[in-house]
């Protein structure tokens, strides 16, 4: 049994008029303290009859214990709607709470809801009164603003006296994880195409003769060519036997970098670098695998997690549940990035860097690793200035000094020849990947 | 990392040192004072940092929580603890006289003998005033103001038996001098009580108003501590009435065994003094110490669970 601040300070002043009563021969002053201390002690007396644990334990665990009873006649169950969303989705959430006590209780509950959630519909906090041998359901709905991993639980439970003087409380240890996903925006092209073409064929075209729908040029009959592919108006022009090449459409391995370090959680807990940047990686990723393209992914902050490079709806599944994880912390650089995955990922290759591009001095040297081996670099970046200035964190001088800065080293890294796109905030990332481009 | 090196990464990345952590933009916006620039507002996080009689207390004594209009229920409280606190301060009146008071003496040692009477009537009036200011502005500072001059009021050196005797209670005897106390006493703590509960219950209506709090079933949760209010007063008076009676029981008692044990005990000036009260409360409450200690509230429950099973 919990003691609330109104009783300890009830409490106190009843031994403070108790003693002073006696000290100054005063018994009206000793009367008040008994009507104070018989006030608490009825008071703890009805408390003491709450049907809930001091302790907080599992139910179960409480079976062989003398309070047994009195903690085996609550149970909840939950029920949620969606164990994987998109970032501002919603989840209903239905708590069956259970009484199996032949007496009638009043309880407050509330079910643990992360904080970063609202709840849009409903309430996850109750004051009610559960009959005996009564069931009843709480409804509610949570909206889910941000990605991550979350879980719901535990469900406290709290009875108290009706003067709120003594409570006790249990926690009933029902957990429900769902995980939500950054949000996605649907692309129509993402302008990046690869130079080197796995073998297999895909659903893009790219600018090399072989397997495709799209016609790339014409040349001459070499005999084991299909007769299907005779080109019969250009032989009767030039009395040549030739023959139509397309396009060949093909598979490439896209990498997604998408830096996590402590550094690119600046601004508002909404609208920062990461947030833009798992948008944009689960935007991109989703794209490209749509178009049978191998995505791999890899995040960096205090280590590096990587995600090898796959195909198909699992895949896509897996980048998401890897980016709604990502978790700013640490300062690894770029670096250290390159040197680990150059050697696992194919000559290249288009590579997808998304940093907001502060402090890491290492930035240059490790763009022009990649380009010297002919990787297609992209490099997104969401300025978290831009964040910080609209939030009003940053005043104008500042803010023009730093974005100085930011764009002398973009433009130097476009002079290593990797595409740059000072994404700023609210600009559609198809816009910002067209830009980049030089569309 | 090998002995004695650095603990920077200046040997990895061709001598460039990598930030441990962060730059703290914050911190730079804080410096900067080009063009006048003032800091932003929202560049240092507002902590609040809790007063001392904060942290004396655990946390907040005032809720700084803004209440929506009164609903019946809170006007209900409202008007029972106007009620209550006028019961109050005509019982304080009535049982606490100015003689043996701070104020009261230091009229004497002016020789201005109605200035105690005239202090002590401003004290109530005051104990009153601030007591309507907290209820029906349900503002605690009022209350809390409220309590303490009620309090203060009753703090009396050489408040003993003789003092009764001199004021409006020697027109009764002592069976009804003590249960006249007894009201005051179960007076004031309900006061404290359904003040306290005019503030909950705000609180409560404007979390369920706003949709923090869902309330199923008001109607019964309500009926709980009305039924409660009336319970409760009863149940401390006869707990404070036994206390008070001690002087009266104890002889009772004794008139089983020994009658002439018993016209002493009640003769007797250590029980009818406020020593008496004292050893009364020590046997009411070794009677419930008793209670707990056997885990009776559980044994109650268990009983009526399988009774009802």
């Amino acid at each position: 049994m919990a003691w609330s601040r109104k009783s300890a300070m009830f409490a106190s002043l009843a031994t403070a008029l108790y003693l002073l009563g006696l000290v100054l021969r005063n018994s009206q002053l000793v009367t008040v303290a008994v009507v104070f201390l018989s006030f608490l002690t009825w008071a703890a007396l009805r408390a003491a009859h709450a049907d809930v644990a001091a302790t907080g334990r599992r139910i179960d665990e409480e079976e062989d214990s003398e309070d047994a009873p009195t903690l085996a006649s609550l149970s909840a169950m939950r029920k949620i709607s969606a164990a994987r969303i998109f970032e501002d989705g919603e989840i209903q959430v239905t708590l069956r709470l259970q009484n199996h006590s032949p007496l009638s209780k009043i309880l407050e509950v509330k079910d643990t809801v992360p904080e970063v959630m609202r709840i849009k519909e409903g309430a996850n906090y109750i004051l009610m009164e559960l009959g005996p041998r009564r069931e009843t359901l709480i409804e509610y709905t949570v909206e889910c603003p941000l990605r991550g991993f979350y879980t719901l639980g535990p469900v406290s439970i709290r009875v108290q006296d009706p003067f709120g003087l003594f409570h006790k409380e249990k926690e009933i240890h029902v957990y429900d994880d769902f995980l939500v996903f950054p949000k996605t925006e649907d692309l129509k092209e993402a302008f990046v195409k690869s130079r080197v073409p796995k073998i297999f064929t895909g659903a893009v075209n790219i600018r090399q003769p072989g397997e495709g729908s799209n016609f790339y040029n014409l040349r001459e009959y070499i005999p084991g060519d299909p007769m299907r592919k005779v080109n019969w108006k250009a032989y009767a022009r030039s009395g040549k036997m030739m023959v139509n090449e397309f396009e060949r459409d093909a598979v490439s391995d896209i990498i997604l970098i998408v830096d996590s370090r402590s550094i690119s959680e600046t601004g508002p807990v909404s609208r920062n670098s990461l947030v833009y940047s798992t948008r944009a990686a689960a935007s991109l990723a989703q794209y490209f695998l749509s178009r049978r393209d191998s995505v791999g992914l890899v995040i960096y902050g205090s280590d590096i997690n990587s995600v090898d490079r796959d195909t198909g709806k699992k895949q896509l599944y897996v980048l998401l549940t890897k980016l709604a994880g990502a978790a700013a912390k640490g300062n690894t650089p770029l670096q250290v990035v390159t040197n680990r995955i150059m050697p696992h990922i194919n000559k290249g290759s288009p590579i997808i860097i998304l940093s907001p591009l502060e402090g890491d001095p290492t930035l240059i040297n490790a763009v022009r690793d990649f380009r010297a081996r002919e990787f297609d670099v992209t490099v997104l970046s969401p300025s978290s200035l831009e964040f910080e200035f609209d939030a009003k964190r940053l005043d104008r001088t500042g803010y023009e000094v730093m974005k100085t800065e930011r764009d002398i080293l973009m433009t130097e890294l476009r002079g290593l020849g990797a595409f740059v796109m000072d994404w700023e905030p609210d600009m559609l990332l198809s816009t910002a990947l067209a830009g980049a481009r030089g569309f | 990392m090998v002995a004695g090196k650095s603990a920077d990464t200046a040997h990895l990345y061709e001598g460039k040192v990598m930030r441990a952590a962060a730059p703290s933009r914050k911190k730079l916006a804080g410096k900067m004072k080009a063009g006048g620039a003032e800091v932003p507002d929202d560049a240092v996080p507002k902590v609040h940092i809790p007063t001392f009689v904060e942290s004396l207390f655990g946390g907040p004594l005032v809720p700084k929580m803004k209440f929506l209009p009164a609903d019946r229920m809170v006007q209900t409280l409202q008007l029972i603890g106007g009620g209550l606190m006028m019961m109050l301060a005509v019982l304080t009146y009535l049982v606490t006289p100015a003689d043996g008071t701070f104020w009261n003496g230091f009229a004497l040692w002016m020789g201005f003998d109605a200035l105690g009477q005239i202090l002590h009537l401003v004290i109530v009036i005051a104990a009153l005033g601030a007591g309507f200011f907290g209820i029906f502005r349900r503002d605690a500072r009022g209350l809390l103001v409220s309590y303490v001059l009620f309090i203060v009021i009753s703090l009396r050196f050489a408040a003993s038996k003789d003092t009764f005797d001199t004021g409006v209670l020697s027109e009764v005897g002592e069976f009804w001098t003590k249960q006249l106390i007894v009201l005051y006493a179960v007076s004031l703590v309900m006061y404290m009580e359904v003040t306290n509960g005019i503030i909950r219950f705000s609180m409560l209506d404007t979390s369920i108003r706003t949709g923090e709090v869902y309330v199923m079933n008001v109607k019964k949760v309500l009926s709980r501590y009305h039924i409660s209010l009336v319970v409760t007063p009863v149940i401390a008076a006869f707990v404070a009435s036994c206390t008070l009676l001690i002087n009266v029981i104890i002889p009772w008692f004794f008139e089983f065994f020994d009658k002439e044990t018993s016209v002493r005990l009640s003769q007797s000036v250590e029980l009818t003094s406020v020593y008496g009260v004292a050893l009364g409360t020590m046997f009411v409450f070794i009677l419930v110490a008793t209670l707990f200690a056997a885990n009776i509230p559980l044994r109650i429950q268990q009983w009526r669970e399988a009774a009802d099973d």
